[in-house]
């Protein structure tokens, strides 16, 4: 989008321009940009006094935003290159800004009588204080978007002088789109108020600060309420007929990784863990890779670790890698019940010292992985078992190496491999569909729907059934009386809980658990705390979808 | 698509599982015999047609065959485009086993070393302490310094140490190791005290340990009165806890655990080690009052990194035993980063050991290493020479020859095969030469003590910039510091710098070189005795022996002529003892210029098969900047895909987005050019107009060349493309506005 718009205003500016010089000279060709200035100062007072109105006006609209721009035009653009939208922008810019600075002297030193009105110079000094609010909250470091009232109401008075006119402006623009340029009032106000196109080029810190300027991030009021989402089914259907184009590519990029095989293996053999990172699903290589080093040595076990599945515990690591070591003679003949790191160890110690496991990890930094430090620790301890355990993993995000401190670092001694691969990511290690709907606020993940729940439901006892009419029956209410719809409506875990007792679905809180339990692993319902602490449960439906449930039930 | 969706389902049931046990499926496919296509042969076969150079599948039978013929472990691959003998590759391995393993001991015997006298230090302070009767617990606090990393070697050394001589001699202590991330509360920390003290030791029978139950009655697993009945088995009281990161422990779950072992201590004796990354004070401050009263310590320091670095450098980079050398950049990069970022020593051993990997596995040529008797003409290829031909020392030692007339030799070098041969045979002898001039000069300027460059330091200037004490043009400048030389310091060099020919140096692997610096020797001996008699008749005559570069020799004369100042300067006084004392200075300042020097290593003629120093690897897989990698990936998909059509979108000259990049990259380009906070429906929009079919905007409907994609398709592709901006962690939820998402990353 911030491509259409560089489209937009590169035209504008250029016809607000013109509008500049047209008053005093129809004739002169706008070509040096100094020029409207120092017409400006020197002809008769009469135009001045039309235009200072009217220039002060917009001086008022752009104090705080001229405060913001200024640095960047300090900064100094970079020089561009040859793009088509950049070139008249800056040109554009420079004059106005240069012209604008001498602004708030020029009536006085003329006229002297022309002061700002009171109302312009009470809403100047409230917009100034709601930019330094905001400057304040982006210092403060509590800019997470999430809890930001007063920074919307300060945003808004910040705000609202743009907000008069450019309502019918962005129809306007949008009709005028890459057209010629257009001489209507008000035009020229927005521009100047508009930052150029993104610089381009500059440091990756300089471009967070200047994309987090206050005010400046200002988009559109379109949503995606036209569109009809995908679902699932939809999802795939079509992707099981696309044709990538780069698939060809793919696979030789893939072949090429697949070339340094044997390079991964020597350096694992060496007490090294590889690391391969970039931007691509690494999970077919790191299969190839399994296939190569068991093709090599065929009574080497490996143990591969899914790092993209959300249900990974210690537990399932730690039993899988217990049942791939060959068993200990006698005192633990069933290994699989090994379920502790420290029996674990031991087990490995009274092993001689020779390579006995390879273990592989796809997305050793997925969210999950990322969350429980402890996985990592764990992780690295085994890869510290060495020469008995060797380890490799792939890594998908960029910032991953800060997921381990030194200590870490030290027991994973990792050596690391760009691998970038663009192969697409399979549909277990990103669901694409859930994963865009959680970005987009829309539906969590839960088991399919109304018929889901049906599903879930009819494997359950008859109390747990009961229950969960209970629980429908209730958000219904709660909805009803806050008029609210779906998935935020939450009701107290306590009164549920009463209620349960009073209808003998169950006896005490531990069988009330339970049940719930069983819900919450099919993900029909979601429990979370309010600001005081209550626990609240909350099913993740719309009012229609509970209310076809609960018919459901209840028939 | 379609394709993957079928390669994948081969593998699609482990999928979803957690983790599992690899089974490789080339031997399900033999199983079924008769199912050929099954899912994994298939694609077998299309690696093999993708990849242009067929070469790929042949190389890998040749890995399968030397990997069956060379025994353990991995083979290295044949370099040469796979036209290295297997013999070679086969050299190369156990030439590489043979070298680092020597440098490894040796590295680990510095790293033992370096620590010994703080253990000493610290068990010296147990015994003692034990020997008072005290009511506080004993607690020795080491300051480790803020590398975590080095600290597990230091506490694994003192467990040995600690367990192996017992003071007092009762049986040997417990000892207990702790890290904060064992320790997420009190009960937890117990059990693993009890747990770890209680373990049987090595040389133990395991069931003595296994019971601890007594009169039928069984101990919670946190409760130290377990651990009591245990130590009561054992005959011994003592239990050391170490603290490995002491400041990363909760403060408050510190003082209660130290509260407990306290109010223990008259049945089991429990000494504590804290490892301290900054300072005792600090570390007193987190705890409370009481809890510090209750504690007798004393603290240690370990040597600090510098140092340690230093002995490395020696003792394993630099002696005689190294088979390969570090070259000077590579050197300096390892040093530099040990200096500016806190990476540890076993991160600079870890990549002294991947240059190492590295020479040999990728340098056809590290086969020249191999001494006389293993590397013989008929292992030498016509394409070894072929490379020896290319390198820059080679070049530079035809184009010397040309330049000195020798004809002959020069154009045997290029021409005559087996001229090259043979000197390439000889080398061996040349670089050992090399070496030992190198490191006897290094030796004599580091024990001369007159500069105060470390050695690591004199070390890498000596192989990049060769040794020269010249005061003017020289390389590492001595003879001022010479020649300021008093008659007793003078003495003191001199016996120094015989001591050191005749011991030797055990760290760089030198011995005594007397023999072959017989007139070093001879000239040392003879201004010894010569100054020692100067200053012997100097001192019976009552003054001073001083030489002409001493400053006071040097005096300013100011003398008054008919109202005019006239300055001189006057060599004057200077005795007879004097002036043969500075010529002895000079003999000196000469003798050693002569024997310390050495020239540069890129000078000598085919250093480069014993020479390791690219900086690039180590690089790429110590220091990965994956932030690069990916953004680079997503800017320029071109550079990895080398597709017609992402060339095609790099070469334009407006910079336009192309609709056949890969979606995720299209999107990351929009994604580039918004601002921090994105409105989806915007992003989708633009896309659209990208890869959609065109019908709006007349500009893009060229630039689709008809290819677009329906509304429904280019969906599915945002879908997958935005949902892998998340994943990469680029976007988040926001909730500012309806449909918006926040940028989080900037690269």
């Amino acid at each position: 989008m911030a491509r259409r718009k560089a489209v937009q205003t590169a035209p504008t500016r250029l016809g607000s321009r013109k509008r500049d010089l047209s008053p005093a000279d129809p004739y002169e060709v706008p070509d040096d940009v100094e020029t409207p200035r120092r017409r400006r100062r020197t002809e008769p007072s009469s135009t001045i006094a039309a235009e200072n109105g009217q220039d002060d006006d917009e001086d008022a609209n752009d104090s705080p935003s001229r405060n913001q721009q200024t640095p960047a035009k300090r900064r100094g653009r970079p020089p561009k290159a040859a793009s088509s939208a950049g070139t008249p922008i800056k040109t554009a810019v420079t004059p106005k800004s240069g012209r604008k600075r001498s602004l708030p002297e020029t009536p006085l030193k003329l006229n002297g009588v022309d002061t700002p009105s009171r109302r312009n110079i009470a809403d100047r000094s409230a917009r100034r204080k709601s930019a330094r609010a905001l400057i304040d909250r982006v210092l403060g470091g509590t800019v997470s978007d999430d809890e930001l009232e007063e920074e919307s109401i300060a945003r808004e008075i910040y705000e609202s002088s743009e907000d008069e006119e450019p309502e019918g402006e962005d129809q306007d623009e949008e009709n005028l789109e890459a057209t010629t340029p257009s001489k209507t009032p008000g035009r020229k106000r927005r521009t100047a108020r508009r930052s150029p196109t993104p610089p381009r080029d500059l440091p990756p810190h300089e471009q967070y600060f200047y994309q987090n300027k206050p005010g400046l991030a200002k988009t559109s009021g379109n949503t995606l309420a036209s569109l009809d989402l995908l679902t699932h089914d939809e999802y795939f259907s079509i992707l099981r007929q696309l044709k990538d184009p780069h698939a060809a590519d793919v696979k030789f990029l893939e072949s090429l990784h697949a070339e340094s095989f044997p390079q991964w293996a020597f350096e694992l053999s060496q007490g090294f863990s590889a690391c391969l990172y970039g931007y691509g699903s690494k999970r077919r290589l790191l299969h190839n890779f399994a296939q190569y080093l068991s093709s090599q040595d065929p009574s080497h076990k490996i143990v591969i670790i899914n790092g993209y599945v959300r249900t990974l515990t210690t537990r399932d690591i730690l039993s899988t890698i217990s049942a791939a070591l060959p068993p200990v003679n006698g005192t633990n003949d069933n290994p699989s019940t090994t379920t502790t790191l420290p029996t674990l160890l031991s087990h490995l110690t009274t092993l001689p010292s020779t390579p006995h496991l390879t273990i592989l990890i796809n997305s050793i930094d997925s969210p999950l992985l990322r969350a429980k430090p402890a996985l990592q620790s764990l992780l690295a301890t085994l890869a510290a078992q060495r020469p008995r355990i060797r380890l490799a993993c792939t890594a998908d995000t960029p910032d991953f190496p800060r997921l381990w401190d030194a200590g870490l670092r030290a027991q994973f001694a990792f050596v690391f491999h760009d691998c970038t691969t663009f192969s697409p990511f399979a549909v277990c290690e990103l669901d694409a569909v859930d994963e865009v709907h959680e970005l987009l606020g829309r539906r969590a993940r839960r088991a399919g729907g109304k018929e889901g729940v049906a599903f879930v439901l009819r494997s359950l006892p008859e109390n747990a059934r009961a229950l969960f009419r209970l629980l429908v029956g209730e958000v219904l209410v709660a909805m009803e009386e806050q008029g609210g719809h779906g998935e935020e409506v939450g009701v107290e875990y306590r009164m549920v809980y009463n209620k349960a007792v009073e209808e003998f679905i169950c006896s005490s809180e531990m069988a009330f658990r339970t049940l719930l339990k069983e819900f919450h692993d099919h993900q029909i319902i979601t429990s979370s705390k309010d600001s005081i602490g209550t626990e609240l449960l909350s099913l993740p439906f719309r009012k229609e979808e509970l209310e076809s449930i609960l018919e459901e039930l209840v028939s | 698509m379609a394709q993957n969706e079928m390669i994948d389902a081969s593998f699609e049931e482990d999928d979803h599982r957690v983790a599992f046990i690899f089974q490789p499926n080339t031997n399900v496919s033999h199983e079924k015999g008769t199912d050929g296509a099954t899912p994994r042969s298939a694609k077998r076969r299309k690696l093999a047609a993708a990849s242009s150079s067929s070469s790929t599948p042949k190389k890998h039978r040749q890995h399968g065959s030397t990997g069956t013929n060379g025994g353990v472990g991995v083979c290295f691959p044949p370099l040469f485009g796979g036209t290295e003998k297997p013999e070679a590759a086969i050299l190369r391995r156990e030439l590489f086993e043979e070298a680092w393993p020597v440098l490894e001991k040796r590295v680990q015997h510095v790293l033992r070393e370096a620590n010994r006298n703080t253990l000493d230090e610290v068990a010296g302070f147990l015994k003692r302490a034990a020997e008072i009767e005290t009511d506080k617990l004993t607690s020795a606090f080491i300051i480790t310094g803020p590398n975590i990393a080095a600290q597990d070697l230091l506490f694994e050394q003192l467990a040995e140490r600690l367990c192996a001589d017992p003071a007092g001699g009762d049986a040997p202590p417990r000892f207990v190791r702790l890290r904060a991330s064992d320790a997420p509360n009190l009960k937890a920390v117990l059990r693993k005290i009890i747990r770890d003290a209680s373990a049987a030791g090595p040389g133990e029978d395991e069931d003595a340990g296994a019971e601890v139950v007594q009169g039928g009655r069984k101990y919670l697993d946190y409760d130290l009165e377990a651990l009591h009945v245990f130590l009561r088995q054992h005959q011994t009281r003592r239990v050391v806890v170490a603290f490995q990161d002491g400041e990363a422990f909760d403060s408050g779950l510190l003082t209660d655990l130290i509260s407990i072992l306290h109010s223990w201590r008259d049945r089991i004796r429990f000494e504590l080690l804290y490892g301290i990354a900054t300072s005792v004070e600090l570390f007193q401050a987190r705890l409370a009052k009481s809890t510090a009263r209750q504690l007798y310590g004393a603290q240690f320091d370990v040597v600090q990194a510098g140092s340690v670095l230093d002995g490395v450098v020696k003792t394993a980079i630099a002696s005689t035993y190294a088979a390969l050398r570090i070259g000077p950049s590579l050197l300096r990069t390892l040093v530099d980063r040990q200096h500016h970022h806190v990476a540890g020593i076993h991160a600079f051993v870890a990549s002294l050991k991947y240059a190492y990997m590295c020479h040999f596995y990728a340098d056809p040529l590290s086969v020249l290493l191999a001494g006389q008797g293993r590397l013989t003409r008929p292992m030498l290829q016509p394409e070894h020479l072929e490379a020896v031909r290319t390198l820059d020392s080679f070049k530079a030692e035809a184009e010397a020859a040309v330049d000195a007339r020798q004809l002959r030799h020069a154009r045997s070098l290029i021409e005559d095969d087996e001229y090259l041969a043979n000197q390439i045979l000889d080398h061996g002898a040349r670089r050992n030469e090399y070496l030992l001039r190198l490191l006897r000069s290094l030796h004599l300027i580091a024990t001369s003590g007159l500069t105060p460059i470390s050695f690591t330091d004199l070390y890498i200037l000596a192989l990049s910039d060769g040794v020269d004490i010249s005061q003017s043009s020289g390389t590492i400048p001595l003879e001022d510091a010479i020649r300021r030389l008093n008659p007793d310091e003078f003495l003191t060099l001199a016996s120094r710098l015989l001591h050191a020919i005749s011991a030797g140096s055990p760290e760089l692997g030198l011995t005594d070189f007397t023999a072959d610096a017989e007139d070093l020797v001879a000239s040392l001996t003879d201004l010894h005795d010569e100054v020692d008699g100067l200053s012997s008749r100097a001192r019976s005559q009552g003054t001073t022996l001083k030489s002409r570069y001493s400053a006071q020799s040097r005096v300013l004369r100011t003398t008054v002529v008919a109202q005019k100042v006239q300055l001189s300067r006057d060599h004057a006084t200077l005795t007879d003892e004097d002036r043969a004392f500075t010529a002895a200075v000079d003999k000196l300042c000469e003798v050693l210029a002569q024997h310390a020097r050495c020239e540069p290593l890129a000078d000598l003629f085919l250093h480069e098969p014993w020479t390791f120093d690219a900086r690039a690897p180590y690089r790429d897989v110590f220091v990965p900047r994956p932030g690069n990698t990916l953004g680079r990936a997503l800017v320029r998909p071109h550079d990895y895909l080398a597709c017609a059509c992402c060339a095609k979108a790099a070469a334009d000259p407006a910079g336009r987005l192309d609709p056949a990049l890969p979606t995720t990259a299209v999107l990351y380009h929009l994604y580039l050019e918004a601002g921090a906070l994105i409105n989806v429906a915007d992003l989708w929009a633009a896309y659209y107009a990208l890869v959609g079919e065109g019908e709006e905007g007349d500009g893009e409907e060229s630039d689709a060349g008809g290819g677009g994609f329906d509304e429904r398709t280019a969906l599915v592709q945002f879908y997958r493309g935005l949902a892998e901006l998340r994943m990469m962690g680029f976007v988040r939820p926001s909730r500012r506005k309806a449909d918006h998402i926040a940028k989080v990353k900037w690269l």
